[in-house]
């Protein structure tokens, strides 16, 4: 029996590009590299123009404790560093680097007999950041205050179009696994569990088969929001994250599948500048996985995967899922270790319908997993009425996007819950 | 061309709109519909389609005078018509769909905000007002027709369109009223009633209630298309036979009691078509269980104790108006501490004590 947990709803999957292997994606001549490719402070640049880097170089140091490393990703100069959009709406600084095209790498020294030390000093030193889009610096996830007994790797991937998870644990079991025994070396934890939508039966198989007895594959059933934490959490150990709380709170640390990876990779001496992402959509025709480099623009990838289809078809392009992704208004920001995919939407495929009243129908509080009433907030919001929104208790939401997706009425209850989260900070309101 | 769409996630919605839910909703009554006519001949058809045809010109009426968006594109306006077509006696007088479809729609409705916005439901209150207003016509129910005797049957009442006192020839005693006749006799209610007549509507009533199966056959496609909450007619026909069974305990005829009052009267089809109506009923599934527990109850009341001998559309409609009372219960979010009864009043005690009040 597929776990799963309360609430939920099932957009159309769309994984047209599950059946596509990893490839190499191209690389252009001039990559930008973002110095914010994290949650928490941006990191600090120590190059100059002019400087010589190579694949592996460290190019900005963490600014801090909850921020990460950043590297270069290909080997080439230094020649500017300029401020650019970010996908997710905000500016940061790019480093840009002429790629000589000759791919010299430099590495860190291999560890060999790995311990808890050394595995989250390696972690952090490579710049290793929750790869499923959070990105949230791992480091500081595997150094939880409270006692955890319990590892979950979060290979739901419920998000419709994104299916580079899956790739990678077809086609990357091994260092997977062996991501997944230095994530609980670091943590010291006895259990770990592989939490898989049952939509990904292939993978659930391989694992299942390859996986020692204290790493469990656990099958999920295939609903939004399955990957989201909390409910993950609950999906798996039926443990209830409290309110405001973190998953160490009921023992438990969750990591990505492609963290995992990643860890793995840091530990043979490889930092953070690569990831696997997925090219989706129909406003594109070379749709596939691809392993990136980070800095890649939006425009480049674009330019190499859209074939033959029309510029005009793209209506929207969205960094990461269609559920809780963020739409792009230009091509000009570039990949991060954040970029699980990039979709390239035509207007069929988005949601464009006018909003009408609304009829009550419930459907939005049905299918909210945290067990909230959007449609109220939404109306309270509108009415300007924000001590009610506190009592419908809108800081629990965790913005996964299924009320939207259910309304008939099409109402962006969503977009007025984040308007409310926001007017309510800023007027410092309890 | 870089000119793309930007808004806040989510990018897609569902395929569900409010328009192909009341076609869902319109699809669902069909079953209805033919059964009406099968069973009565063409006049319910007719005021059927006199009910709709109000409705949706009202709807369009009042948005063209209030200057407000067209809504009728919508359909609800057309289920709302449908619904009180069929809660109309099959044989009344022309004029009372006309005026039950506007009063439904422009006071029940529109004059409270429109879709979504209405505190009872409208075809359920415009049957009471026109039952208040025309007793007679809305009480006196045509026999079935004999589809045996030849297709003539089917236009035999149509003369009957301006009569507003039905010849006693044609006329039925509904099976509640002779139920209600048997509470008060203490005689067997099921005397001169058979269940399967019942159950496929060979009975005198209201043109679309009295067959069950159709009724039925309507409510499994909605469950399916997950259009209504099959809590709601569950729990409200489930509580209407056990308040039936402890109302009637000493009757001497439990068994009879219930399974005339479950096929009696209108309470399949209100449990699934009226019970369910989106605005005026809560949307939280603790809610939605305290209200078709609600409707239950007072369906029974009314029927045992009332002078009526049917309670459905006052029950349904009692309970649309404590609905927003429902709605503030606020349901607990994922993750917020459980608390027993126990520690409510705990709670509660501790705030008075605190507020210098007695120590009760």
């Amino acid at each position: 029996m597929a776990k799963t947990f309360k609430h939920g709803t099932h957009p159309p999957e769309n994984k047209i590009t599950e059946n596509s292997p990893l490839v190499e994606f191209a690389v252009p001549e001039k990559l930008y590299i973002s110095l914010s490719q994290h949650i928490g402070a941006p990191a600090q640049a120590i190059v100059e123009v002019g400087d010589s880097v190579k694949a592996g170089t460290l190019i900005g140091k963490a600014g801090g404790f909850v921020s990460a490393n950043i590297f270069s990703s290909v080997s080439g100069k230094v020649t500017n560093i300029v401020t650019l959009p970010t996908a997710t709406g905000g500016e940061a600084k790019h480093i840009e680097i002429q790629n000589d095209f000759r791919y010299e790498t430099v590495s860190l020294p291999e560890i060999t007999v790995p311990t808890k030390e050394n595995i989250l000093e390696r972690v952090k030193e490579a710049g290793i950041v929750g790869m499923g889009g959070a990105t949230f610096p791992t480091h500081v996830k595997l150094s939880p205050s409270k006692p955890v007994d319990t590892l979950i790797i979060n290979g739901a991937e419920c998000e419709p179009y994104i299916t580079c998870d899956y790739r990678l644990m077809l086609e990357k079991t091994d260092e997977f696994i062996e991501g997944v025994k230095l994530l609980m070396t670091a943590l010291s934890v006895e259990k770990a569990y592989i939490g898989i939508e049952n939509n990904k039966k292939e993978a659930i198989e391989l694992l299942a088969e390859k996986c020692p007895p204290k790493i469990e594959v656990v099958e999920l059933k295939s609903k939004y929001p399955q990957g989201a934490e909390k409910q993950l959490i609950y999906s798996i150990t039926r443990r209830v994250v409290p309110t405001g709380g973190l998953p160490m709170d009921v023992g438990v640390v969750v990591n990505n599948v492609h963290t995992a990876y990643s860890v793995a990779r840091a530990i043979k001496g490889e930092p953070c500048y690569m990831r696997a992402m997925t090219v989706s959509g129909d406003g594109v025709e070379k749709i596939g996985n691809y392993f990136a480099r980070t800095g890649l623009t939006y425009k480049f990838i674009y330019d190499e995967c859209r074939g033959n289809v029309a510029e005009e078809v793209t209506c929207k392009v969205i960094s990461g899922g269609p559920m809780m992704g963020f739409a792009q208004a230009n091509l000009k920001p570039a990949t991060t270790k954040g970029t699980s995919s990039l979709l390239f939407l035509s207007e069929i495929r988005i949601s464009k319908s006018d909003t009408t009243a609304c009829i009550n129908c419930g459907r939005c509080g049905m299918g909210c997993p945290m067990n909230l009433l959007p449609n109220e907030i939404e109306e309270n919001t509108l009415h300007r009425n924000f001590e009610e929104v506190i009592k419908l208790n809108v800081a629990s939401c965790i913005e996964c996007g299924v009320c939207t997706y259910n309304c008939p009425a099409k109402r962006p209850l969503l977009q007025a819950i984040r308007l409310a989260k926001r007017i309510i900070k800023e007027k410092g309101l309890k | 061309m870089e000119n793309y769409l930007v808004s806040s996630s989510p990018h897609i919605t569902s395929p569900r709109t409010t328009r192909n839910i009341m076609l869902d909703v319109i699809i669902a009554l069909v079953p209805c519909v033919i059964a009406s006519v099968l069973i009565y001949g063409l006049y319910p058809l007719v005021s059927i389609l006199l009910c709709v045809g109000s409705a949706v010109f009202a709807e369009w009426l009042f948005n063209l005078i209030r200057k407000k968006p067209q809504t009728v594109g919508d359909l609800s306006a057309v289920v709302t018509g449908v619904i009180l077509g069929l809660n109309l006696p099959a044989v009344v007088p022309l004029f009372v769909p006309v005026i039950g479809a506007f009063f439904a729609i422009i006071i029940v409705k529109m004059l409270f905000g429109g879709i979504g916005k209405n505190f009872a439901n409208p075809a359920i209150t415009a049957r009471i007002f026109l039952v208040l207003a025309w007793g007679g016509v809305m009480t006196s129910y045509v026999l079935p027709i004999n589809l045996a005797n030849g297709a003539g049957e089917l236009v035999k009442y149509l003369s009957e369109a301006f009569n507003i006192n039905l010849p006693a020839a044609i006329t039925s005693a509904t099976p509640l009223a002779s139920v209600k006749a048997a509470i008060e006799s203490g005689a067997n209610p099921a005397n001169g009633l058979s269940a399967l007549n019942m159950f496929l509507g060979k009975i005198g009533g209201s043109a679309g209630e009295v067959s069950t199966l159709a009724v039925l056959i309507g409510g499994v496609y909605l469950a399916v298309r997950k259009v209504i909450d099959v809590k709601i007619p569950i729990i409200y026909i489930g509580t209407t036979a056990i308040f039936t069974a402890i109302f009637f305990a000493n009757s001497g005829y439990v068994g009879e009691y219930v399974w005339t009052y479950m096929l009696g009267g209108g309470l399949v089809f209100g449990a699934v078509f009226m019970a369910t109506d989106y605005a005026t009923t809560p949307n939280t599934n603790l809610g939605r269980i305290i209200f078709a527990c609600g409707c239950g109850f007072l369906t029974v009341i009314i029927r045992k104790f009332s002078t009526m001998p049917e309670g459905v559309s006052f029950a349904i409609l009692l309970m649309n108006i404590v609905s927003p009372l429902i709605e503030k219960i606020i349901p607990k979010p994922y993750g917020h501490p459980k608390r027993s009864m126990m520690d409510y009043f705990a709670e509660k005690k501790a705030q008075k004590v605190a507020k210098g009040g007695s120590n009760v």
